[in-house]
């Protein structure tokens, strides 16, 4: 099986997806000559002309309600928001507008639009380019999010999400893009609502997203290496969330820790760990424990960020917590 | 002073702009009686815009609306018993009642929906256009927005982008001069707002809004262009609102309006205006005049009766059309 | 057609509305659009113009009323029309819904709560584990699931008891007493009164009719059989102390039956004489020997043990002075009666070795007052002092 990159894992699943749906339009900024900024939609513009790879000017508003007005008028959509940091700037869209149009007219609106971001820090962008803001569209009903975090679990995420006819916000990573997986040549799409077990164990669940699950691995390594085995769930998809698997791995091994990159404040941590402790109490045997960045803006210098962001050692500490071996 | 246009064309503009003057009363005097919950925010005064842009229309046209919009969903076709029950939030409604007085659709007949959030509906115009321009048909979008959305940065980055890309997209500035209470001249920056097409490039005019003809002729001109091709036009309609911003506004909007500017307009109201007119050319006469207005008021009082008489939503709706399930 | 004027709906929370002036008065002819009426709201002043054209036919609300909002305030009709109930569609008042008060359960806070994971308290239930014998080596003390494995699999108590402790699980007839006793102890308002009693005259008593009573029935007379009819007289006369509480309610009783505490080796019996006022001496003697013999064999009957009114404990043979006993529940007081002792006392102007013993009545304060036990136990002294009084 060949490996690629998460780059040209999506570049391919976009190309094939315009293939095969004429009407499927992608709007952005820098999509076009340029291939947007990660590389994704480079030789698109050359494949399939400027009606369907529109790159914009700064707009994010414009973008965003533009791409609705598309998709609900039968044009489906992937609109693309170059830092995740950007979708606040077109929050009245996304909010008021692509997560309710539907709703709002009683089911009358088919909405098919992908919304692609991608978020994180680790590279020194600073604080207004490296959030992780998933846990703030989480709290909107009419949403679906999905994170995958290797270039398979991408692939077969992507064709779900633009084949779907309902609002999806499918974000990525920045440290992802030049990771590499295989990938196998056929089609195949990966259901929403379904987390992948990444590794097996029986003394602790980690749940992860993102680029958390490549750390949680990590960590999961070193662990093992101490004779405590720890199960790495990766969740990928936040709307709707598999929570049975969740409930299933605590159920066998009584402790969780939930791994995520955004605020530990309300991050999505919050939300899964209330829902473990209502759904799985008599299984726990220490609270659930949640790693996510310190509530600061993301630093620029290197040493505070990387004290700023979980790594692998935070997550270790989480486990040996939560395993009472402190 | 003979009028330029059909006369079976005249007396539905004047059908027209008289249901809605009814319409509106109606709906005010239901609200008072409280059987509308929320506010309404009646366009009496504003008849002749609706009016006579959207008899510029065919049915595929894409109109997207704001919370002041009955009067443009009646002049677009909407049927009155279905506006009424959404209104009233029953089932029977074009939004199921999920989505009232500001949020009415009707995809069939065009209408993108209102938008409770000023400015909010401009980029999704945009993308209405798109996805017209994306098909090749020569269907266009009319826009409707108010004074007060011109200085939204939406106006300003949906302008831009659908002039950048020759889209079909008429936008209607509804000026009655003030947004809720503060006056255009504290408001907006320049003297007339058609100016501001100038900054984007495209034909901008500013007309009588009062004058169903001034507008139904200026509107065809600028919904032709779009129709060719030749892209977006911002029409200046210049009119004024008899009654409050909403049905909230203490005085009828008397507070921060003079009683002689209200009577200077109220002289020039369309309807009246109009109606004097088409006695004039002959083309009503007093029998047929009253003959048009027992049928608009017997219309209004059917949909009264269908929505009192339509059943609330039942509680398991409150779960659904969220998501298009497949 | 007739109109019928209602309080208008002026503003999304007005919900209602003063009349402050009627522009146009009964009988008036006022058109549609034309200024009505002034009405006054919590935010305005305002103007409310006619619906319809017609003539003012009633005002059914005058100047100063305030109504909720679409309440009918007038009917305009034209002459000669009906002013026949107008049938309006009546307003859609929202239905309040009336939330569930959250109930607030009292827990009764046991005196030593054990902390324990939700997982080791499953696994410790599932295995017949009681967490109150393991230690927790979690924070605070918290027993984890390691902890409950382990004595799980040693089956035994954690290493960390010396083997020289012995544990007595509370079963039976003791589980029964520690938790009635519990309930009496925390729910029950005990007050306590206490007296030394001459006990002379009673001790005389016994001297005296000990013989008869033995010939008669082969049995002992005791100083308690004495004491069960002096409190049956007793409670005769203060029929208040003959009582239990029930819910919110004194439930005065007419039988009286004292029962009498009996030590036995695993615990407290208390073996009831049933209508102890309409016993004699010696049925109340013979009623108690045969009950405390029962008693030694575990015999009791639940008829035998159950109805008391009243308790009676004599510590006396114990050799203790002075004690205040837990009142035997549902019961309204205990007696509790010390050891006999020769004692120098003032008597009769002169210091006098008399037998002294120690009365203490604990009652239910829900039930009775200071005063009133007081009056019961000063009416035992006497009737102890003075035992004739009995045959009154």
């Amino acid at each position: 099986m060949p490996e690629i990159t998460f780059v040209e894992s999506l570049r391919m699943t976009l190309k094939e997806e315009m293939e095969r749906d004429p009407s499927l339009m992608l709007i952005g900024e820098d999509i076009g000559r340029y291939g947007s900024i990660f590389g994704v939609t480079k030789g698109l513009l050359e494949e399939f002309g400027p009606h369907r790879i529109r790159s914009t000017p700064i707009s994010e508003s414009a973008i965003i309600g533009s791409a609705l007005g598309a998709a609900m008028t039968g044009t489906r959509t992937i609109a693309e928001i170059m830092y995740v940091d950007f979708t606040t700037c077109a929050m009245d869209q996304i909010v008021n507008q692509v997560a309710k149009m539907r709703y709002m007219s009683g089911g009358k609106a088919k909405i098919p639009l992908v919304i692609r971001t991608q978020g994180g820090g680790g590279r020194g962008n600073a604080a207004q380019h490296s959030q992780s803001l998933e846990a703030l569209f989480l709290h909107i009903p009419g949403l679906k999010i999905v994170m995958p975090s290797t270039p398979y679990d991408a692939r077969g995420l992507l064709k779900t999400a633009i084949r779907d006819d309902n609002p999806v916000m499918f974000i990525e990573h920045k440290l992802l893009y030049a990771t590499k997986g295989s990938v196998p040549d056929g089609e195949y799409l990966i259901p929403f609502g379904q987390s992948d077990i990444k590794r097996k164990g029986k003394d602790v669940t980690i749940a992860a997203i993102s680029y958390m699950v490549m750390k949680a691995l990590k960590a999961a390594q070193r662990l093992a290496g101490e004779g405590i085995e720890a199960e790495v769930i990766d969740l990928r998809s936040l709307v709707p969330l598999d929570l049975d698997s969740i409930l299933q791995s605590v159920r066998k091994t009584n402790r969780v820790v939930i791994v995520h990159e955004g605020c530990r404040r309300n991050g999505i941590g919050a939300e899964i760990s209330s829902l473990i402790q209502e759904e799985a109490f008599d299984f726990l045997d220490a609270p659930v424990e949640r790693v996510g960045s310190l509530n600061v803006p993301i630093p620029y210098a290197e040493p505070l960020e990387k004290a700023v962001i979980p790594d692998e050692e935070d997550i270790v500490t989480a486990v040996k917590k939560v395993l009472y071996r402190t | 002073m003979s009028i330029p246009l059909d006369e079976n064309l005249c007396l539905k503009l004047y059908e027209r702009m008289l249901t809605i003057r009814m319409f509106e009363e109606k709906a005010i005097e239901l609200f008072e009686h409280n059987l509308i919950r929320g506010n309404v925010h009646p366009c009496i005064g504003q008849e002749a815009v609706s009016a006579g842009v959207c008899a510029t229309l065919r049915r595929d046209d894409y109109m997207l609306n704001t919370h002041r919009g009955h009067g443009n969903c009646i002049a677009k076709g909407a049927d009155l018993k279905r506006m009424m029950a959404e209104l009233l939030g029953k089932e029977t409604g074009y939004c199921r009642g999920k989505g009232g007085s500001m949020h009415i659709a009707d995809f069939e007949g065009g209408n993108l929906g209102a938008n409770g959030i000023v400015g909010g509906g401009i980029p999704i115009a945009v993308g209405a256009g798109i996805s017209v321009q994306n098909r090749g048909t020569d269907q266009v979008v009319v826009c409707f927005f108010g004074d007060g959305a011109t200085n939204q940065g939406t106006f300003h980055e949906s302008l831009n982008l659908a002039a950048l890309w020759k889209l079909p997209v008429v936008f209607i500035c509804e000026n009655n001069q003030y947004g809720l209470s503060t006056p255009v001249r504290e408001a907006v920056s320049i003297f007339r707002i058609s100016d501001r097409a100038i900054a984007y490039g495209i034909p901008g005019v500013s007309l009588d809004g009062n004058d169903v003809i001034e507008v139904y002729t200026k509107t065809v001109e600028a919904v032709e262009r779009a129709r060719a091709g030749e892209g977006p036009a911002l029409l200046d309609c210049v009119t004024y609102r008899f009654f409050g911003h909403f049905t909230g506004d203490p005085g009828r909007g008397i507070n921060y309006r003079s009683k002689e500017e209200m009577n200077q307009w109220l002289d020039r109201c369309p309807v009246k205006q109009f109606k004097e007119q088409l006695f004039r050319e002959k083309i009503v006469t007093e029998e047929t005049g009253k003959a048009i207005e027992a049928k608009v008021r017997a219309s209004i009082e059917e949909a009264v009766r269908f929505a009192k008489e339509s059943p609330f939503p039942s509680p398991e709706e409150t779960t659904q059309d969220l998501f298009l399930l497949k | 057609m007739a109109t019928t004027v209602i309080m208008p709906k002026l503003g999304l929370t007005m919900t209602e509305g003063t009349i402050e002036k009627w522009l146009k008065q009964e009988g008036d002819r006022v058109e549609k659009g034309e200024p009505l009426v002034e009405i006054i709201t919590e935010k305005i002043n305002f103007q409310y113009e006619s619906p319809a054209s017609g003539i003012l036919r009633k005002i059914l609300h005058h100047e100063g009323e305030t109504v909720p909002v679409t309440t009918p305030i007038a009917i305009i009709a034209e002459e000669g029309e009906t002013m026949a109930e107008i049938e309006m569609a009546r307003p859609e008042v929202p239905v309040e819904v009336s939330l569930p008060v959250a109930v607030q359960t009292q827990s009764k806070e046991p005196s030593e709560r054990i902390l324990a994971s939700p997982i080791a308290r499953k696994m410790a239930q599932e295995k017949g584990i009681d967490l109150s014998s393991i230690k927790g080596s979690g924070p605070t003390g918290r027993i984890i699931k390691m902890d409950v494995l382990k004595v799980a699999e040693k089956g035994v108590a954690p290493p960390l008891r010396k083997s020289s402790e012995k544990l007595i699980p509370l079963k039976g007839i003791r589980r029964i007493i520690a938790k009635r006793m519990t309930e009496s102890f925390q729910n029950v308002p005990h007050f306590y009164l206490s007296l030394e009693i001459d006990m002379t005259s009673c001790l005389a008593l016994h001297d005296q009719l000990r013989e008869e009573v033995e010939k008669r029935t082969n049995l002992r007379l005791t100083l308690t059989d004495i004491l069960v009819k002096v409190a049956a007289s007793a409670l005769k006369d203060q029929p208040i102390i003959n009582s239990r509480i029930e819910g919110d309610q004194i439930h005065l009783i007419e039988e009286i039956n004292i029962g009498v505490a009996i030590a036995l080796e695993d615990g407290l019996i208390v073996p009831v004489v049933h209508d102890a006022d309409q016993k004699s001496l010696t049925e109340i003697a013979s009623t108690l020997r045969g009950l405390t013999q029962k008693a030694k064999e575990g015999k009791l009957s639940l008829q035998e043990v159950g109805g008391g009114t009243f308790t009676l404990s004599n510590m006396g043979m114990l050799g203790i002075d002075k004690f205040n006993p837990i009142i035997n529940p549902p019961e309204c007081s205990i007696l509790g009666v010390g050891r006999t002792v020769e004692k120098p006392v003032f008597h009769g102007g002169e210091i006098k070795v008399r037998p002294m013993a120690w009365f203490n009545l604990s009652s239910d304060h829900r039930i009775v007052d200071g005063a009133t036990a007081a009056q019961f136990l000063n009416r035992i002294k006497k009737t102890v002092e003075n035992p004739p009084l009995l045959l009154l």
